[in-house]
């Protein structure tokens, strides 16, 4: 009685437990990277194929287990233990299984090819927006010419408008990944790379780099926020715009700008108006930004001050020193890059 | 374990393939035919009228020197076809690499800076 | 469960592993000390590559996690990589298994070339250390396995990590050619009589289509890393864009490389599968012929995929899709593999043995494997997972539950025959159920992690990203693994000390190897086999009459009336040889005089093999048995080598064609290059060999004299070559055309610098040769050793004319 209780205790554990673990199982396809969630046209065809593929994977992989499951538990030895059997082969189960493949393969090669060439115009779709988007290490650049703006780790894109990337490297290579808006493609130095896909939903997507670039490549991320054309538009008008700060209000913002006019920042970093450097992220409209430092932190105060008191704490191999600045001075620039929306 | 000095790896003692080898007067001439193609080549560069042509004359005047110093001076001509048939093979990918690289290098950083 | 039952134990008289003391091993020439050689070092570091995995694995079970630094996870995936490919996998399946296995199952008393042999295990043991000896010196590698240009260039990774990873494998692949060179020669040549092609065990096969292709792959490597080496130690750009070059053009070599690797690393897995199914199954191989057939178009087809690794890298849609084309049709061939397997299975009488399990295992996950290839072989399905888990999914379970558990299927198998002792099959349960929970724990829930969008190569990942639980199940599940691979070790141990002592033949088996004692006497048979069928040795048990009485396995051996049998004797040279050659590598890292005594060594080594038995050649070698095989190895050799160098080669040349005409500064070909003198020089060297043939002649007709008059002239001609070299190169260079100038110094010095040092090499050996031949030691029945050196002489010539025409002519018409 009670070992059957028990029993039954144990079965319904079992149940619960293997009921848990598929339910965070399945999770990994709903993350913020999955690519079974689809948002462009590129994903949709990728993820077409796949499902294609796949299905005749499972078909293939059937016509191997079920004969060899068969072939183990099931039949019976033909022949006695000692004898040679005379089976060389049989042609017309070769014929059929060399074939039938084939046959197989051909159906997924037509619309391989096919997406294939479509995926690599010779030339940028009319009415296309160009984005030139630059890796370094180990931070996103992303410049749109048709508006003079360059924004780095976050890219504003509008949903339902094609966008023609034009990718590059200012060092090694790194891959461009937003999984679900689809491929990734390599930027690479002395060359210039394109990915052509369409948004279709507004939202926030995360995006990787997947080629390793060095010490910090797992810190490589950014985002992409597709926008409604209206929200695209204030959005660039805002880039546009000389960034809003509360100066001559806030006395903490005030004394932030002067830091860092003095400090080595202005040698690395542009903000519009105020410097002109080139290596490092352009910090003209940083406290409009959702994340930092090639989005692995969220944009808080406290993370700012984290980011500028060691670099190197937060991404190991960082290319910004620490620039040895005492607390309050660090307080102050915090407050002044934050107020840059 | 023998300590034969003679016990060494696979060494045969009759050469397997006693085959007549070519002859001292066939190597001379394939001496000269070998000179006589290279002149060809050089004259080849330097005559203008010939420079759009330049690229096949140059491929197939070198490749008949390649064919012969390895029919005649290696011997392939002479000895087993097993040999040819290593060979042979080989040098078809190592041609194949070559093409392969120029074109795909070609395509990828497109047409060279004009100078 | 049914195992064969042990049938009478037959001892042989001088069993291998216990002739000599220990040192012996350190001179040993018998291929199979060789192999276990491999073996146990190979498993060693794959206990070093396991360790780094646990390490990763424990980082990566949390995201944020801190156990490993970046810097450190970074060195440990390169090193988990790199020591998995070269240091475990690829000497596990040639070095090892080839070594016990291969000369066994042809019949044959040792390899074609056993110093070689010797030396290719040494130099890859060297290799190895001396790559992980970075590690006190500033870290282990870290650019990845893979080593993309530009990240390896100095100016990104300084330090000298990247030179030991860079160095080191220059040297891992010298052992790989040499090995694989040896082993191309044994199964060309030294088959037991009868034994056709299509007579051959079908892992003979596998083996030396395995062979073909390290020969033909890595060359471009070596090109590719010699470029590195000279970027990183001599200011070239051949990878970095300031002189107008791209870093892509590691990428191809790397891959035409890199690709051809995978299936040298699988395609003894499919050997040994293809052996162990059809022992346990007790039925013959399903579908011989197109197995055999299908072996070699893998190959074939394997070296013009390359490709499919740089989807990523905008190839443009033409050569994307015509390396998708040929990499499905890669999946024809393989498919064919896996429903032979099946078929073979097929009504089957099975033993169920821990072999046979994990062969049932690979089939079951190569299969995996296979199936998702076949999606990266569709670019705009690739587009969305390489880089990601899903590659790293891919190719684990190809190489780990491929590659690995066919390898461990192959240990179970061979173990009783190399070590004279049976397994514990208990012990073997544990093992292989533990393994193969373990490793499908692993890997694959990193099908889910790729799709889920996880990049590979990353140290740590952020929390949120719904990634936490299948990365906490992988770890767990690569500790599971880590037990069962534990139990392994114990298996074997308890094997060599408590296991009962192994029949001849404990499985019943097919194949030649079968049939001599276990372990194996030093000589292997007593007396060359004759073959009149595939399955050898079960066609002499049973013929073709069922029930037909088993003959006395190995009795031969037992009488003690074998008959003299020369074994190649020990030789200190191949050890010398690859310290001398290690030397190098430190010298390279440390200080450049130390690589001038490794080279001395090196030489001192080479001549001492050459001429370790003078009267090499006189001795009735009917006793060796040696005057059976249709060819002379040492030719057949010759020609291999020279295949091989003419991909070294075309690589070279590839590289000046695809660079010509991109300099970013002059002067370049057109500008420079001198016609008249290089006629000349051109002129010398066809002469040469003109000269060289003669020298032939002569020592063949046993006009010594006259011979070596005709080795002086070449060589001497060889100088005055050499000598307009080096004007050319000192005149260059003095109207500043530097080697780091542009892309036109730095292909042209390479590529004909590199030519020069093989005149150089030629010009080392004609001048041995022929002073050799002063004391006698080239008697006109060595006119052999002559012609060797004749047709590495040739070969140098044949590719002058080459890069006369395409360097020098052709420098009027620019572009590629
Ligand atoms: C206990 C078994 C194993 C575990 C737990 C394991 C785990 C890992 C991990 C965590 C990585 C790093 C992935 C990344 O960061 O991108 C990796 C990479 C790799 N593994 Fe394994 N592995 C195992 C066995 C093997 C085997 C048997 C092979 C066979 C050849 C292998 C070959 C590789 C290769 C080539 C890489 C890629 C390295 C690179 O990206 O440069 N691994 N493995
Ligand atoms: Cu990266
Ligand atoms: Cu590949």
């Amino acid at each position: 009685m009670k070992l059957k209780a028990s029993l039954g205790c144990l079965r319904s554990a079992i149940l619960a437990g293997l009921s848990a673990a598929c339910l965070a199982g399945c999770e990994v396809f709903n993350g913020p990277l999955s690519t079974f969630i689809i948002r462009s046209d590129f994903a949709r065809d990728s993820y077409r194929l796949f499902r294609y593929t796949f299905i005749w994977d499972c078909i293939i992989l059937l016509t191997v287990l079920v004969p060899m499951v068969l072939a183990l538990f099931w039949l019976t030895p033909r022949t006695g233990p000692q004898e040679q059997e005379h089976v060389e082969g049989t042609s017309w189960l070769e014929a059929a299984w060399t074939i039938t493949p084939a046959l197989i393969l051909i159906s997924m090669a037509i619309p391989t090819i096919r997406l294939t060439f479509q995926n690599q115009p010779p030339t940028p779709p009319p009415g296309a927006l160009r984005v030139r988007v630059i890796g370094h290490q180990w931070w996103w650049e992303f410049q749109y010419p048709e508006y003079h703006l360059t924004t780095p780790d976050e890219l504003h894109i509008p949903a339902g408008r094609t966008v023609y990337f034009d990718l590059e490297s200012a060092d090694v290579i790194h891959g461009f990944w937003a999984p679900q808006l689809g491929g990734k493609r390599d930027a690479i130095p002395g060359h210039v790379n394109h990915i052509v896909l369409t948004p279709e939903k507004p939202g926030e997507y995360y995006g990787e780099c997947t080629q390793y670039c060095g010490l910090s490549h797992a810190n490589m991320r950014f985002r992409v926020y597709v926008d409604t054309p209206e929200n695209f538009a204030a959005w660039v008008k805002q880039q546009q715009s000389a960034p809003a700060t509360a100066a001559g209000n806030d006395p903490k913002v005030e004394a932030g700008a002067a830091v860092f006019a003095a400090a080595p920042c202005v040698t690395c970093h542009t903000i519009e108006g105020v410097s002109k450097g080139y290596i490092g992220p352009n910090l003209s409209h940083i406290g409009s930004h959702q994340t930092l430092a090639g989005s692995i932190l969220s944009n808080t105060p406290e993370n700012m001050a984290k980011w500028i008191r060691n670099p190197e704490e937060v991404k190991p191999g960082a290319q910004m020193p620490a620039l040895g600045l005492d607390p309050v001075q660090i307080d102050y620039l915090v407050a002044y890059l934050e107020s840059l929306k | 374990m023998s300590n034969n000095p003679t016990a060494s790896p696979a060494e045969p003692v009759h050469a397997h393939e006693e085959v007549p080898r070519g002859t001292i007067k066939a190597y001379l001439e394939v001496a000269g035919v070998l000179t006589v193609l290279t002149i060809l080549e050089i004259w080849a560069f330097y005559v203008p009228s010939l420079q759009p042509v330049l690229i096949p004359i140059l491929l197939v005047l070198s490749g008949a020197k390649f064919a012969l110093v390895v029919m005649f001076y290696m011997h392939l001509k002479y000895d087993h076809l097993a040999y040819t048939g290593i060979f042979g093979p080989l040098l078809a990918l190592a041609g194949f690499i070559v093409i392969a690289l120029m074109i795909l290098i070609a395509y990828f950083m497109g047409s060279p800076p004009t100078a | 469960m049914a195992v064969a039952v042990p049938k009478e134990v037959v001892k042989a008289r001088e069993n291998y592993l216990t002739e000599g003391g220990l040192l012996s091993w350190l001179v040993t020439v018998d291929h199979k000390r060789i192999g276990v050689m491999y073996g146990l070092t190979s498993l060693a570091f794959m206990g070093l590559a396991g360790f780094e995995a646990l390490a990763m694995r424990i980082q990566l079970a949390q995201p944020n996690n801190h156990f490993l630094s970046a810097d450190l996870y970074n060195q440990f995936f390169t090193m988990h990589g790199t020591t998995m490919i070269f240091l475990v996998i690829m000497p596990l399946g040639l070095g090892f298994f080839g070594n016990i296995a291969m000369p066994l199952q042809i019949g044959a008393r040792d390899v074609a070339f056993p110093r070689l042999n010797a030396l290719s295990y040494w130099i890859f043991l060297f290799g190895a250390l001396f790559m992980y000896s970075s590690f006190l010196f500033g870290g282990l590698p870290d650019a990845g396995w893979f080593g993309y240009a530009n990240l390896t260039e100095r100016f990104f990774t300084p330090g000298s990590r990247e030179d030991f990873w860079a160095i080191g494998l220059l040297i891992l692949g010298i052992s790989s050619i040499l090995g694989a060179l040896n082993f191309f020669v044994t199964i060309v040549n030294m088959r037991a009589p009868g034994m056709t092609f299509m007579r051959m065990p079908i892992f003979v096969w596998n083996i030396l289509v395995a062979s073909v292709l390290v020969l033909v792959a890595f060359p471009p490597l070596t090109v590719g890393l010699v470029f590195l080496v000279m970027d990183r130690f001599l200011g070239t750009h051949f990878y970095s864009t300031v002189a107008g070059a791209t870093p892509i053009l590691w990428q191809h070599l790397f891959w035409l490389f890199g690709h051809p690797e995978v299936y040298i690393l699988a395609l003894p897995a499919f050997g040994i599968i293809s052996e162990v199914i059809p022992c346990f199954s007790r039925k013959p191989l399903f579908g011989y012929a197109a197995m055999a057939y299908a072996t070699a178009l893998i190959g074939f087809i394997s070296y013009g995929v390359w490709g499919h690794h740089m989807f990523a890298t905008g190839m443009g849609p033409i050569a994307d899709a015509a390396f998708a084309l040929s990499t499905m049709a890669i999946a024809i061939p393989t498919g064919i593999k896996v429903y032979s397997w099946v078929a073979t299975l097929w009504r089957g009488n099975f033993v169920w043995t821990t072999s046979f399990l994990y062969a049932l295992a690979f089939v079951v996950q190569f299969t995996l494997g296979g199936l998702t290839g076949v999606m990266h072989a569709q670019p705009p399905i690739d587009l969305q997972q390489t880089g990601s888990y899903f590659i790293v999914a891919h190719f684990h379970y190809v190489l780990g539950g491929g590659s690995l558990f066919a390898f461990l299927a192959g240990l179970y198998y061979w173990w009783p025959k190399m070590t004279g002792r049976m397994m514990n099959e208990k012990l073997g349960r544990i093992n292989f159920w533990l393994t193969c929970i373990g490793f499908n724990m692993t890997f694959f829930p990193m099908h889910f992690l790729g799709l889920g969008g996880m990049p590979r190569r990353i140290y740590t990942y952020g929390a949120g990203l719904h990634w936490d639980f299948w990365n906490m199940f992988c770890t767990i599940g690569a500790f599971v693994m880590a037990t069962g691979i534990l139990f392994l070790l114990i298996a074997m141990v308890e094997s060599l000390t408590r296991g009962p002592e192994a029949p001849a033949d404990p499985w019943d088996g097919r194949t030649l190897e079968w049939s001599i004692p276990s372990p194996p006497p030093v000589y292997n048979f007593a007396e060359i086999p004759h073959v009149h069928s595939k399955d050898a040795f079960w066609e002499m048990k049973y013929g073709n009459n069922p029930g037909h009485k088993v003959p006395e396995v190995a009795a031969e051996h037992e009488a003690g009336h074998v008959p003299h049998i020369h074994v190649p004797a020990p030789s200190m040279f191949p050890i010398l040889l690859a310290a001398g050659l290690a030397l190098c590598g430190i010298g390279a890292v440390a200080w450049l005089r130390i690589t001038l005594v490794g080279l001395l060594i090196v030489y001192l080594a080479i001549v001492g093999i050459g001429f370790e038995y003078p009267t090499y050649g006189e001795h009735p070698s009917k006793e060796r048995g040696d005057d059976i095989y249709p060819l002379d190895s040492r030719k057949v050799g010759m020609w291999t080598f020279i295949g091989s160098e003419s991909l070294f080669f075309a690589s070279l040349i590839g590289t000046y064609m695809a660079y010509k005409g991109r300099d970013l500064i002059g002067p370049t070909a057109k500008e420079i290059l001198e016609i008249p003198l290089t006629s000349f020089s051109t002129f010398v060297l066809l002469m040469s060999s003109l000269l060289m043939v003669l020298a032939l002649a002569g020592f063949e007709r046993g006009d010594i004299k006259a011979g070596r008059n005709w080795l002086f002239a070449t060589a001497g001609l060889g100088c005055i070559f050499l000598g307009g070299q080096a004007y050319e190169f000192n005149k260059f260079y003095h109207e500043g055309v530097t080697l780091q100038h542009n892309l036109f110094g730095q292909t042209f010095y390479t590529l004909v610098g590199f030519h020069g040092l093989h005149v150089l090499l030629g010009v080392i050996w004609l001048l041995t040769l022929a002073f050799a031949s002063f004391k006698d030691m080239v008697p006109k029945k060595r006119a052999l050793a002559v012609e060797f050196g004749g047709l590495y002489w040739h070969f140098v010539d044949i590719v002058w004319i080459v890069i006369f025409s395409l360097v020098y002519l052709m420098d009027k018409v620019t572009g590629a």
